[in-house]
């Protein structure tokens, strides 16, 4: 019996890799603007994206949207009731959006109708930061009701992302949640890091945020 | 949640270049990690070893290397191996800025997830 060791160097995660950059190179071409939504359901990713492109709409701005669900479409509803064109994507078992899934999705998508498109990713804070899907924006959203201990249990994540957002902050003091003690863990790993305070409720950061997105 | 998924483009790439290296056996394959992905290095164990049941791959051992992340500081342009600290319920957790001088800094490497090399007879 001869054993012997082989180099092998393959990445697991190319082919992903390459379609997000293909997605990323269709994006540019198109000069439309992507952002990836990111958080446990609930978190309010839905809601944010329905108050922003109401804004977006307001201005002239021509949003679409990618919903990505286990099962069902009443994300794509939500958002289509508000005009905005949406391709719903179920991911089935899969945790994650991957940037195979929206290369196909994008195929339905007339992206020259459109000046920017908000994926929302599958609801779970852990797994789609993973895979990137080719986007320009990452930003990951939690909300008050999920406690104030967020950003200590999961620093990769916010570390990782581009944008931060706490949402929900109008149910702040009723859960007892102290805004400042996230705000602190999320320096601790991020000092020059964008956090944003958001309440689809009350309106409160929703410019703040769209400011930070570039938007 | 994905190791699953993750072990099965393991299995598939690893029987690929056993074949492709004629093997009869596999005995290891030495997998890498970063830190900044969200594997679990038992879960991927145990799907791989489920995948490889009844393939070239059966009773192989996969081996995993999680790999510190490594940054560039994008203002002192210091570069090295991710800052820690520790947090409240004493786990070692990333930072994200530069140890140095506290500049932002652009993630160089600890997302990846490759198979280095295998250990095959032939
Ligand atoms: N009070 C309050 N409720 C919110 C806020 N944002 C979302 N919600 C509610 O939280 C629930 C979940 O929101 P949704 O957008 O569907 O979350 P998703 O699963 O992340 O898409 C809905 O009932 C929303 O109306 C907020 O800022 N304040
Ligand atoms: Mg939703
Ligand atoms: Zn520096």
């Amino acid at each position: 019996m001869f054993f012997h060791i082989i180099g092998v160097e393959a990445d697991i995660f190319k082919a992903n890799k390459e379609l997000a950059e293909r997605n990323r190179m269709l994006f540019k071409k198109h000069n439309v603007k992507t952002i990836d939504v990111m958080g446990a359901i609930g978190s309010g990713k839905t809601a944010l994206i329905e108050t922003m492109s109401h804004l977006l709409k307001k201005r002239g701005i021509r949003v679409g949207a990618i919903t990505g669900d286990v099962a069902g479409d009443d994300d794509a509803k939500r958002l289509e009731s508000i005009g905005v064109p949406v391709e719903n994507i179920n991911t089935g078992k899969e945790c994650h959006l991957d940037a195979h899934l929206i290369h196909h999705a994008i195929e339905h998508f007339d992206l020259d109708a459109i000046d920017v498109l908000f994926i929302e990713n599958v609801g779970n804070l852990v797994c789609p930061a993973d895979f990137q899907l080719g986007t320009d924006i990452r930003c990951v959203v939690v909300s008050v009701t999920e406690g104030d201990d967020m950003v200590r249990k999961h620093p990769v994540i916010f570390g990782t992302s581009d944008v931060a957002v706490v949402n929900k902050i109008d149910l702040a003091d009723a859960m007892g949640v102290d805004l400042k003690r996230i705000e602190e863990d999320f320096r601790k790993i991020k000092p020059n890091g964008i956090l944003i305070e958001t309440s689809v409720k009350t309106g409160e950061g929703i410019e703040k945020l769209m400011d930070a997105m570039g938007l | 949640m994905h190791e699953f998924s993750t072990a099965q483009g393991i299995v598939e790439t690893a029987i690929h270049y056993a074949k492709k290296n004629k093997a009869k056996k596999v005995k290891k394959v030495f997998l890498e990690i970063g830190e900044l992905t969200f594997l679990n290095v038992e879960q991927l164990k145990f799907s791989y070893d489920i995948l490889s049941k009844d393939t070239i791959l059966d009773n192989s051992e996969l081996v995993v290397e999680v790999k510190s992340a490594t940054y560039k500081c994008m203002k002192c342009g210091a570069s090295g191996k991710l800052g820690k600290i520790e947090n409240e319920d004493h786990f070692s957790i990333p930072v994200f800025h530069c140890p140095k001088c506290g500049g932002e800094i652009e993630i160089l490497s600890g997302r990846q997830c490759f198979i280095k090399n295998m250990e095959i007879e032939v």
